[in-house]
C-alpha cells in the first residue's frame, strides 16, 4: 500500500484552517417608489419560499409619553380584520398560501411580516398591502385583544428576566421614551379604538416605510407586483416628536426587585452606550465579544466554566435608533449574587485597564467575521441583516465592509472602547430576587432602592440619599 | 395565477465507515459555510434508572475536554474559527453541532473525532457542570412562570414505563449522586461510532468531505452496544390526570396529550396532519374555538414531535385559560372540538390548506430551524433522525409525500381511533396565586 498509515500526529494537533473561500454578498436591488416606499429585494433560491417584511419607522417610542404600548396594541389589532377580509378569512388565506404572519411594534418601528411558499408570492404581498392600507380595527377583536393583553401583563410581572429589563430601562432612560418597555394594565384599559386608528393612519404610511423581500423570486416580476399593490398609496410623512434626554448617572446604585421565595437571582447591570451610527460601534462590538458576548469570552469562562455560578451569562450592546446601552446579565444561585457582581466588575475593569492578548484579539475578530457570514446564509438571517442596514439607514456598503472593519481593529481599539462604554464606576445594578436572600449582598455595591414586582418603590436602603 | 410549485430536491450522499459510523453529506455551495453535527442514539429516555437527568449532564461533559483538546479548547477552536457550537439532549438522541466558515470543516471534524475517541474529564469538571446544570434547571424551570410546562410535567402523568415517565432534566439528588465513573461508563456504552451518525452540510466537495471523515473517524474502535431497552408502554385503559402547582404564573394552564401511532405507519402520517388541523396558530380549530369564539383561553396551541422521536410520544395541546373559567369546563369545551371532528370529519377545503402549510413549514424547518443563525440546522436534524431511526437519510426527499397524501377519511378515522380518553393524559398547572391578585 502506498497510502501511509494514519499517524498519531494527525490526531494530536488541530488542523490549520484551509484557505478561506470568498464570501459573495447577496445582490440587492434597492428602489424608492414615487410615494416614498423604499424597497429592498434579495434573491435567495435555495428553498422555494419568500419572506417579506414591511416596516414603518414609528413604534412605541413616539407614543410612550401619552399612551405607552399603543403602537404594539395597534399592530396586534391590525391583523384582525381589513375592510374586505374578516379575521377568519385572513387566517385561512394564510394557511392556503403556506404562510405565517406577524405584526408587531418595537420602540422604533412597527412591522407587518409574512413568509410563505414562493408560488404564492403575489398573494402574500397583496395580503401585506391589505393589512397596511385597509385595516378595519373591529371593535370586538380590539376588546378581545385588550383582555388578552391584561393577562400577558400579569404573566410578565412574574417573569424575572422581564422585571430586570424593565427596571434597568427605567433607570437608564428616565424620562426618555425608551424607559418604558411595557404598559401598565391601567394604561391598556385607557386605550380607545380611535387612538389605534389614528396611530395607524398617521404612522403606517409609504413615505416612512421600508419593504424588504428575500427569497425565491425574480426581481423584475417582484418589483412589478410591489408597484401594483403599493404604487397608488399616498400619505404624508409624520413628524417625530423630540424626546427628553436620559439622566446622567453618578456612581453605582442597586435596584432590587423583590420576589419572595425565588430560588435564583437575576443579575443585570448596564449603562448607556452608543448606536450603530457611532464611530465607536465596531470596536465596542469587538470589546463586548471578548468581555462576555461569546461562549469563549472572559465572563463566560470565569463565572460559568470556572466557578459554576450560572448557566448562561452574557453581555451585549443594544442599539436603538436614538440611543444605545450596554448590559451584562446572569441568572445565579442566591448565595453568589455578590460574588457574581464582583466578577462582572473585575472583568469590566480588566478590559478597561489592560490590553487584550494578541490571541484573544485574533480569535474575537475571526469569531465576529465568521458569525457574520453565517448570519446571511439563510433567508431569515439575510432579512435580519438587511433590516438592520436599511431600517437604521446605515451605509449601503455595510455588509461588504463589516468584516474588513472588524479585521482592522487593534488591542488599543478594544481598551479605548471598554474605557468609554463599559462604565464600571457608574453602572446601574438590577437584582431580581428575594430580599431576605440577597439584600445584604446588594448593599455591598451601592445605595439600594427596593421595588415590588408591580414596579412600586417598596423601600430605600440605608445608603440611599433619596430616602 | 400562481406559478406551479417547485419540487424541492435535497442532494444527499451517504456511506458507512468500517467501524459502523454512518456519514451523511448534503453539499450546497451557495454560501461559504458548513454545518457539522454528530448525533448519538442516546437520549434522556434511555438514561440509567436512578440517574434522572444524567444524559443531559453528560452532554455538558462532552464540552469539558477530550484527549487532545482540553477544557475550553472545543469552544475556543470553534469560536476562533468564526463558528458557533452547541449540543442538545432529546428523547432518543443527543446531538453536538457546529456552524463554521467552510475553511474550518477539517478542524471541526478533528474536534468531533477527538471527543468521540476519548473523553478526558475529571471530578472538578463534573462538579463545575453539575452546578451549571442546576442553574440551567432553575432558570428554565423553577424560576420561570410555566417553566417545564408541559414537557416535564406531562410524561409522568401520561406514561408508566420509567424511560418515558421520569424527570428528564433530573432531580438534584440524582445529579449530585452522579460520579466520574458513571460518566466514563456512559461514554463507553453509548458514545461508540456505531451508535452515531456524522452529518456535513454546505460548502464542500463531497468526495473530499468523505475522505476527511474517514481520516479522522474510521480508526475509532466500534463498541459493543447494549440491546435496545424496552420503552414500550403497557396498554392504557382509562384517561390519566394530574395536577401540579404553578408557583409564579397567574393563569391556569392545561396540557392535553394523546399518544401518537407508531412511526412510519399510515396512521402516523394522518395523525401528524390531524395535529395541524387542531393546532398551528389562529387558523387551528383549537385556537379558533377557545380563544376567538368562546374566549375562554388567552392562548391555545399545540404540537407533536413527529420526526425526531423513536418511542412513545404524544401530540400535545397547551391551553392557558382565563381565571374565571374552570379547567374542567375548559376541557369540556375542548372535547366538543374533538367530538365534532370525530362525527363530522373534515372537508377537503379545510384539509388542503393544512397540507400546503405543512409543506411550507417543512421547508422552513430544513432551512433554519434553530433561529436563523445556524444554516440548515433543521436539515441536519432530520437527516440524522431519518438515518438513525429509519435507516435512510433520503427520506428527507420523500417523506413529505406521505403527509400530503392523507385524505379527509383518514383524518376522521385517526381522530376516532386515537383522540379517545384511554389514549390521553390531562395535566393542569394550578396557580398558587390565581389571577395574579396583588
Amino acid at each position: 500500500m502506498t497510502t501511509p498509515a494514519p499517524s498519531i500526529s494527525h490526531r494530536s494537533t488541530p488542523p490549520a484552517l484551509s484557505p478561506e473561500r470568498p464570501v459573495e454578498w447577496p445582490k440587492r436591488t434597492v428602489r424608492t417608489l414615487p410615494n416614498g416606499l423604499q424597497v429592498v429585494l434579495a434573491e435567495s433560491r435555495t428553498f422555494p419560499k419568500i419572506s417579506a417584511q414591511l416596516y414603518f419607522r414609528s413604534g412605541n417610542a413616539v407614543v410612550a409619553l401619552r399612551a405607552p404600548g399603543l403602537a404594539e396594541m395597534t399592530a396586534t389589532v391590525v391583523r384582525t380584520g381589513t375592510t374586505s377580509r374578516p379575521s377568519r378569512q385572513i387566517e385561512e388565506d394564510l394557511r392556503r398560501m403556506g404562510a405565517g404572519l406577524g405584526t408587531s411594534s418595537g420602540a422604533d418601528s412597527s412591522a407587518i411580516s409574512a413568509s410563505g411558499l414562493a408560488e404564492f408570492s403575489a398573494e402574500i404581498l397583496a395580503l401585506i398591502a391589505d393589512l397596511a392600507r385597509n385595516a378595519s380595527f373591529p371593535e370586538n377583536e380590539f376588546e378581545r385583544e385588550r383582555r388578552q393583553r391584561f393577562e400577558e401583563l400579569k404573566i410578565e410581572r412574574t417573569t424575572p428576566g422581564f422585571l430586570a429589563n424593565e427596571r434597568l430601562r427605567k433607570v437608564l432612560f428616565g424620562l426618555h421614551p425608551y424607559a418604558i418597555i411595557s404598559p401598565t394594565e391601567e394604561q391598556v384599559a385607557s386605550y380607545r379604538r380611535e387612538q389605534l386608528e389614528e396611530f395607524y393612519h398617521q404612522r403606517y404610511v409609504p413615505s416612512d416605510a421600508l419593504l424588504i423581500v428575500v427569497g425565491d423570486f425574480s426581481t423584475g416580476a417582484m418589483l412589478e407586483q410591489i408597484e401594483k399593490v403599493f404604487g397608488d398609496w399616498k400619505a404624508p410623512k409624520p413628524a417625530t416628536p423630540e424626546s427628553p434626554a436620559p439622566p446622567r448617572q453618578s456612581g453605582r446604585r442597586v435596584h432590587l426587585v423583590h420576589m419572595p421565595g425565588t430560588v435564583q437571582t437575576q443579575v443585570l447591570l448596564g449603562n448607556l452606550a452608543i448606536t450603530r451610527r457611532d464611530p465607536d460601534w465596531y470596536r465596542t462590538v469587538l470589546a463586548n465579544s471578548i468581555y462576555g458576548g461569546a461562549f469563549h469570552s472572559r465572563l463566560v469562562i470565569n463565572i460559568r466554566e470556572q466557578k459554576g455560578y450560572t448557566y448562561s451569562p452574557r453581555s451585549g450592546i443594544s442599539a436603538l435608533r436614538q440611543l444605545g446601552f450596554f448590559t451584562v446579565h446572569a441568572a445565579v444561585r442566591n448565595d453568589v449574587a455578590a460574588a457574581t457582581l464582583t466578577e462582572m466588575f473585575y472583568e469590566m475593569d480588566r478590559m478597561r485597564s489592560l490590553p487584550v492578548t494578541p490571541e484573544e484579539l485574533d480569535s474575537a475578530r475571526s469569531y465576529l467575521t465568521g458569525v457574520f457570514s453565517l448570519g446571511v446564509a439563510t433567508q431569515d438571517g439575510l432579512l435580519g441583516q438587511l433590516s438592520t442596514v436599511y431600517l437604521d439607514q446605515l451605509p449601503e456598503s455595510y455588509l461588504e465592509t463589516y468584516r474588513e472593519k472588524i479585521r482592522a481593529l487593534t488591542a488599543d481599539d478594544v481598551v479605548a472602547a471598554a474605557r468609554r462604554h463599559f462604565d464600571s464606576a457608574n453602572a446601574q445594578i438590577v437584582l431580581v430576587g428575594d430580599r431576605a436572600q440577597i439584600g445584604e449582598q446588594a448593599a455591598l455595591f451601592g445605595p439600594v432602592t427596593e421595588y415590588d414586582a408591580q414596579g412600586n418603590v417598596a423601600a430605600f436602603g440605608p445608603g440611599d440619599t433619596r430616602a | 395565477m400562481n406559478p406551479a410549485p417547485r419540487k424541492l430536491h435535497i442532494p444527499v450522499e451517504h456511506t458507512t465507515l468500517a467501524n459502523g459510523l454512518r456519514v451523511v453529506a448534503s453539499p450546497d455551495r451557495s454560501a461559504p459555510v458548513v454545518t457539522v453535527g454528530v448525533y448519538y442514539q442516546i437520549g434522556f429516555r434511555l438514561e440509567p434508572h436512578g440517574r434522572s437527568g444524567f444524559a443531559h449532564l453528560f452532554e455538558h461533559m462532552m464540552f469539558q475536554g477530550s484527549e487532545n483538546a482540553g477544557k475550553m479548547e472545543h469552544i475556543r477552536l470553534v469560536n476562533s474559527s468564526g463558528g458557533l457550537l452547541n449540543g442538545t439532549t432529546n428523547y432518543d438522541i443527543t446531538n453536538y453541532f457546529e456552524a463554521v466558515p467552510s475553511n474550518a470543516l477539517e478542524r471541526v471534524l478533528w474536534l468531533e473525532a477527538d471527543r468521540m475517541r476519548a473523553l478526558k474529564v475529571d471530578d472538578e469538571n463534573l462538579r463545575n457542570q453539575r452546578d451549571v446544570v442546576k442553574e440551567e434547571v432553575r432558570v428554565n424551570v423553577m424560576n420561570q412562570p410555566y417553566g417545564g410546562f408541559p414537557w416535564l410535567d406531562l410524561p409522568p402523568v401520561a406514561f408508566r414505563n420509567w424511560p418515558n415517565a421520569h424527570n428528564f432534566y433530573g432531580d438534584f439528588a440524582d445529579l449530585d449522586a452522579a460520579t466520574l465513573a458513571d460518566v466514563q461508563s456512559f461514554f463507553r456504552t453509548y458514545y461508540a461510532p456505531n451508535n452515531a451518525v456524522l452529518l456535513m452540510l454546505g460548502d464542500f466537495d463531497p468526495a473530499e468531505a468523505f475522505s476527511l471523515a474517514k481520516r479522522y473517524f474510521e480508526d475509532i474502535p466500534a463498541g459493543a452496544l447494549p440491546p435496545r431497552a424496552d420503552v414500550t408502554e403497557p396498554p392504557q385503559t382509562e384517561e390519566r390526570r394530574g395536577v401540579v402547582d404553578e408557583k409564579l404564573g397567574p393563569l391556569p394552564a392545561i396540557a392535553i396529550g394523546y399518544t401518537l401511532p407508531p412511526r412510519e405507519t399510515p396512521d402516523w402520517y394522518a395523525a401528524a396532519i390531524l395535529e395541524r388541523v387542531l393546532h398551528g396558530g389562529r387558523a387551528g380549530r383549537v385556537f379558533r374555538k377557545l380563544v376567538l369564539e368562546e374566549q375562554i383561553a388567552v392562548d391555545a396551541d399545540g404540537s407533536a414531535d413527529v420526526f425526531d422521536t423513536n418511542g412513545p410520544t404524544q401530540m400535545v395541546t397547551r391551553i392557558f385559560h382565563k381565571p374565571e373559567f374552570t379547567s374542567e369546563g375548559t376541557v369540556a369545551v375542548y372535547d366538543e372540538i374533538i367530538e365534532e371532528l370525530q362525527q363530522k370529519g373534515i372537508a377537503p377545503e379545510e384539509l388542503d390548506p393544512v397540507k400546503v402549510k405543512f409543506r411550507s413549514d417543512y421547508y422552513s424547518m430544513l432551512e433554519g430551524g434553530m433561529g436563523s443563525y445556524m444554516p440548515r440546522f433543521g436539515l441536519m436534524h432530520y437527516l440524522a433522525c431519518f438515518t438513525l431511526f429509519d435507516g435512510d437519510p433520503n427520506r428527507v426527499n420523500t417523506i413529505l409525500d406521505g403527509f400530503l397524501a392523507v385524505t379527509p377519511e383518514q383524518v376522521q378515522s385517526v381522530a376516532k381511533k386515537y383522540l379517545v380518553p384511554r389514549n390521553r393524559a390531562v395535566l393542569v398547572r394550578r396557580p398558587v396565586n390565581l389571577g395574579g391578585a396583588q
